[in-house]
């Protein structure tokens, strides 16, 4: 309000807004958002009044995005979590999905490959733990034949593979390096990403690795790239993972960066400089039903991350680039009259778009009810597509600046999140908060809050607490032939036939060592998993030593 | 039921991801005043092991990344081996609504789709514990 006159105006305007009110306004109900921040009916400039708005995209502190003007060079990139059967079935998925369109940025393709189970856990299709679920919610991937099928005929430069992995992160590296290096290739020629999501084990009750040793393998990732894969994502800082555990969007901010800061943390102590690896971490972030929350929650995003990297000793712009990775929550997605679910999913697609982020998975609508069908996993797509081709919310870099509501907002969530990351850093940091349960507690409570809140209807979820039928779904899902895992069996057999037994002995045996080594923080485990890979051990018989050495635990 | 609590065993199946939905059942079945033992990851035998060493009235398995027929065919048969024919059975999760009758002719009492209020898991557990059979 930039004088007296206008001020004047407006206070005239005011005065008449709160006398249209005045009979009812007693009776407005308070509102707040899914972080517990109120929220007031209208929002004006006196508002906004006491922020720097003063910045452009493309420029620090980022709020506005990374890029000088949006996606106007080249949009999102759209990628669909797939992978189910062996990688045959896969090697189809992908060919399907690329000819549906889906494609990286600037044409290029991506991939974005789910494990199954067993694969992640670090066990082959052969164990009897497997039983049942190989290749049931991803694709068993366990030999080299395996990775080679994987990235066969793909130009390596311009695709960009992201491996779903869990516990067999390291492996899953060390199984595509040596794919590549058999096509002539040397590591570099890579692109993808790396989950090294070790840290979600603060939040996921799953078995895994002791905190300490947790820690050392995703640092020893993160060396082995730095120095031989610079193109590479080594970090994928899950935020996603602690959104879909119960965390409310303030919580997944701060716990997420806290997590994001960690890393930095481990890294500068293993001797890295934050400019050489920093700008290959990378964000995977949730999105849940609140629409100026989920936005504000992205470019408040931004913003801390800028501060927490350049505080750290970031000096290159790209080291300071919150680079995210969207999926649309799953767990807001209710099996009741699944169809439903397109119009949750297509206004959280909507607000990560407005939220200018550079990724996005969006979920199927009948993901509640099991693997996704071919139809829903398309429109799925789809649905990204239609947002990126017809609804002109590309064509202006963060079109919601401005706004009194979503500036306000940006700044509240920020200023929410600080309390708590500041909390969480006071109380030891990220890691002291896995180990002792401290973040698990936290967002335990909401989601229980969360359950509460639909249980007594103060939040509304149609066809769980409203419109409620008793109609039964005879949705069919998506079932992957267990045939499939009898298949898997005997094509890791056929496998272990052919190599050179003294050869695989060998190299687990030097991999023990290695492990041993970095246990006792010691030299590097990724150079032995990777001639591990070259001599043909499995995914499974690389994680026997694993376990091992670096405990193999449940933290409560 | 020994001090009259009736006695859940909350379990998923070997290897899953994700223990959201079933924290958050073992707290409300609590709330509702039933005891839940909270036994996380386990092979159909070591789930009706467990059932057996904890003497519970109830096994509920949980289920996030499909799998649900292949643990119900083993789950009964463990249970029947163990002579525990008058425990009540239920299963939850991320399973197909036309899957329900194929679960229910194995011998699965009761299944749930996700993100019900666990009040009606618990309402469900009070008026049929006791009274059924797996024979």
């Amino acid at each position: 309000m930039s004088n007296e006159k206008e001020r004047e105006k407006f206070q005239q305007a005011k005065a008449a807004w709160e006398k249209m009110r005045e009979k009812y306004v007693a009776k407005l109900k308070p509102q707040k958002n899914l972080s517990g921040i109120p929220i007031k009916t209208v929002y004006t400039a006196e508002d906004i009044a006491h922020l720097d708005l003063d910045t452009m995209p493309g420029v620090y502190p980022f709020t506005r995005g990374l890029y000088a003007d949006g996606y106007a060079l080249t949009p999102w990139m759209q990628q669909m979590v797939f992978g189910y059967g062996t990688c045959e079935e896969t090697r189809k998925k992908m060919e399907t999905l690329v000819a549906q369109g889906m494609e990286g940025y600037f044409g290029n393709k991506v991939f974005n490959v789910v494990y199954d189970i067993p694969t992640m856990y670090g066990i082959d299709a052969d164990h009897p733990e497997a039983e049942g679920n190989v290749g049931q919610c991803g694709v068993h991937l366990c030999t080299s034949e395996d990775y080679d099928e994987l990235i066969r005929g793909w130009e390596l430069e311009t695709t960009n593979f992201s491996l779903i992995t869990g516990e067999n992160c390291l492996p899953g590296l060390a199984h595509i390096v040596a794919a590549a290096e058999r096509r002539g290739k040397t590591p570099d020629s890579l692109r993808g990403n790396s989950m090294n999501w070790y840290p979600r084990i603060a939040v996921q009750d799953i078995p895994s690795w002791e905190p300490k040793q947790g820690y050392a393998l995703m640092t020893d990732l993160i060396k082995y790239c730095t120095k031989n894969i610079p193109p590479w994502n080594t970090t994928n800082i899950f935020m996603y993972g602690i959104s879909e555990a119960g965390a409310t969007p303030v919580q997944e901010l701060a716990y997420g960066l806290s997590w994001g800061k960690s890393v930095i943390d481990a890294g500068k102590a293993a001797g890295l400089n934050p400019d050489s690896f920093v700008g290959r971490l990378g964000f995977q972030i949730g999105i849940q039903m609140n629409f100026f929350e989920e936005i504000a929650k992205l470019r408040a995003h931004r913003k801390m991350w800028a501060k927490i990297t350049k505080d750290a000793g970031c000096t290159r712009p790209q080291c300071m680039h919150a680079r995210v990775h969207i999926h649309t929550s799953g767990n807001v997605l209710v099996a009741q009259q699944p169809l439903n679910n397109t119009a949750r999913i297509t206004m959280q697609i909507m607000a990560a778009v407005l939220g200018g982020v550079q990724s996005i998975h969006s979920c199927s609508y009948d993901e509640t009810i099991g693997i996704p069908t071919e139809v829903s996993h398309r429109t799925a797509l789809r649905s990204q597509q239609i947002m990126m081709w017809e609804s002109g919310f590309r064509q202006v870099a963060d079109p919601l600046a401005g706004s009194y509501y979503v500036e306000w907002l940006t700044n509240e969530m920020e200023q929410e999140a600080w309390k708590l990351f500041n909390e969480l850093e006071d109380h030891g940091g990220y890691m002291k908060g896995l180990e002792g349960g401290w973040i698990k507690s936290r967002i335990d409570a909401s989601a229980y809050a969360t359950k509460r809140s639909i249980k007594s209807g103060e939040l509304p979820v149609v066809g769980v607490n409203k419109y409620v039928t008793d109609e039964k779904e005879q949705h069919q899902p998506f079932r992957v032939d267990y045939e499939i895992e009898r298949k898997a069996i005997e094509r890791l057999r056929a496998f272990k036939k052919k190599r050179n037994q003294q050869e695989v002995d060998k190299a687990l045996s030097n991999m023990k060592n290695a492990c041993m080594d970095l246990r006792d923080g010691k030299g590097e485990l990724m150079p032995a998993l990777i001639e591990a890979a070259r001599k043909g051990a499995t995914n499974g018989e690389m994680m026997v030593p694993m376990r091992e050495a670096f405990g193999w635990v449940v933290t409560e | 039921m020994s001090n009259g609590k009736i006695r859940v065993l909350l379990a998923k199946k070997k290897i899953d991801v994700h223990g959201r939905g079933t924290k958050l059942l073992a707290r409300e079945l609590r709330d509702a005043g039933l005891e839940v033992i909270y036994y996380r990851y386990g092979t159909p035998e070591e789930i009706a092991n467990v059932a057996l060493q904890e003497g519970v009235n109830v096994v509920g398995v949980s289920i996030m990344t499909s799998g649900h027929l292949k643990v119900a065919e083993k789950l009964i048969p463990a249970l029947k081996k163990n002579q525990m024919t008058d425990v009540l059975v239920i299963m939850g999760g991320v399973i197909p609504e036309v899957d329900f009758e194929p679960l229910k002719k194995m011998g699965v009492h009761e299944v749930f789709l996700p993100g019900l209020p666990g009040e009606q898991v618990a309402e469900y557990i009070k008026s049929h514990v006791g009274k059924v059979s797996l024979k």
